[in-house]
């Protein structure tokens, strides 16, 4: 899985996996789903909820990649092109969802699903943030994610999901205040010092 | 801004690194700053931990098949392409792609419409096959004259398509990306349903094509001016 630091590498790699993705070499996809799989996943999972809508998220995504790489003109990094492209499958994948079930809106609950284990090094306050996360109104709530746990930089948040770098700074800033106060409320109900 | 604890808000919302700096100096004296810059960072360091991670073998054959499936419903990704060179001012390779896709198509068609499928094929219970045994292994031995001759000539032309000396042979090299592309997703198909015939004929189109395409890039270099 690229690592957050190596946006770079990654632009390095990129023209050489559009130019074969381009070309519709099936190879080259393979080599897609390589570099950027991992990460795609991750960011499906916590968008989603369940690791069977992420992986089909996924999917659709490349699908969508696939049809849509003629049209692509190179205005933003390819990279960052098929990370906006799978943020959209998934919120369509969750609109879907939303009307298949007739659910006002998304309230993922994180003992309830199908997550995979924890990272080996996890962190006390994971799973409070986790809960409280699913109740962040959407567009703040994919801003944290990429930026806080995907490492992406307002700058690449920008181009994957079109909004000017301000208003990525700032829907990051209300995600951390709200998510913050949540985590005071939380700490006030259980027990004092666990913040 | 002034380094001032009304001012702190506003610095974590505008993630300037010299700003927050400054804050962080202010804070080493000031509790309250101090307080506040520890849960701010203490999300963001749990954060790391919501990264997920799990193996999923079967997604990428997935994947695969789907992409596959898109490529022999004919859904390719080079179509757009030749909007995107004629949008770029590239009009040598956009002419060459054109040219790709309507003997593709027109090719196709012909021969489709042409090609004998045989009464006991019509007939015949059970699953539809388009081709039967006989035609595909008449189809297969055509196909492969015809790689065995255009191997040859790739070889020859090797050289110039690494190294392209004038415009026209940029242009011809960009036109066998496109034409070998289409092999790809075409094969791709094939492999899926070594019975369609449409697939097959449409194959053996664009394997004519490359070859008549390395045979002009073989003439123009000998009548180029030395």
């Amino acid at each position: 899985m690229p690592t957050p630091q190596n946006a770079d590498s990654m632009l390095e790699a990129d023209s050489e996996l559009l130019a074969g993705c381009r070309s519709g070499s099936l190879p080259a996809f393979e080599r897609l789903y390589s570099v950027h799989g991992a990460r795609m996943k991750s960011i499906a999972l916590n968008l989603l909820g369940n690791v069977a809508d992420a992986e089909d998220a996924v999917q659709e995504a490349f699908i969508k990649i696939y049809r849509g790489i003629g049209g692509f003109k190179g205005r933003s990094a390819f990279y960052t092109w098929i990370y906006r492209i799978l943020v959209n499958a998934c919120h369509d994948m969750r609109r879907k969802r939303q009307r298949r079930q007739e659910q006002p809106e998304l309230d993922i609950d994180p003992a309830g699903l199908n997550f995979p284990a924890p990272c080996p090094v996890d962190h006390p306050l994971r799973l409070t943030l986790e809960k409280h996360l699913a109740r962040l109104n959407p567009r703040s709530r994919t801003v944290f994610l990429l930026f806080e746990v995907e490492g992406f930089k307002h700058r690449e948040i920008s181009q994957i999901l079109k909004i000017p770098e301000g208003t990525s700074k700032n829907l990051l800033f209300e995600a951390k205040r709200e998510l913050q106060r949540l985590l005071w409320q939380s700490r006030t109900a259980q027990r004092p010092d666990a913040l | 801004m002034r380094v001032e604890c009304r001012n702190l808000q506003k610095a974590l919302r505008q993630q300037e690194p010299e700003l927050l700096e400054a804050f962080a100096a202010h804070a080493a004296a000031c509790p309250a700053c101090r307080e506040q810059l520890r849960q701010w960072d203490a999300i963001s360091k749990a954060a790391g931990g919501l990264r997920k991670s799990w193996d999923s073998p079967q997604l990428w054959p997935r994947i695969h098949r789907a992409l596959a499936s898109e490529a022999a419903r004919g859904r390719k990704p080079w179509v757009p392409a030749i909007l995107l060179h004629i949008g770029s001012g590239n009009w040598g390779a956009a002419v060459a792609a054109t040219a790709v896709l309507a003997i593709t198509i027109s090719g196709a068609w012909i021969l489709w419409r042409n090609y004998p499928i045989e009464e006991e094929t019509r007939t015949r219970p059970g699953p539809r096959r388009l081709l039967t045994e006989q035609a595909l292994r008449d189809v297969e031995s055509a196909e492969a004259a015809y790689i065995q001759s255009i191997e040859k000539l790739s070889k020859l032309v090797e050289p110039k398509l690494e190294q392209p000396a004038s415009p026209l042979m940029i242009s011809y090299r960009e036109k066998l990306m496109l034409i070998d592309s289409a092999i790809t997703e075409l094969r791709a198909g094939i492999e899926r349903n070594r019975f369609n015939a449409h697939l097959r004929q449409e194959l053996l189109a664009i394997y004519q094509q490359k070859q008549r395409t390395l045979q002009e890039m073989m003439r123009e270099d000998r009548n180029a001016p030395q």
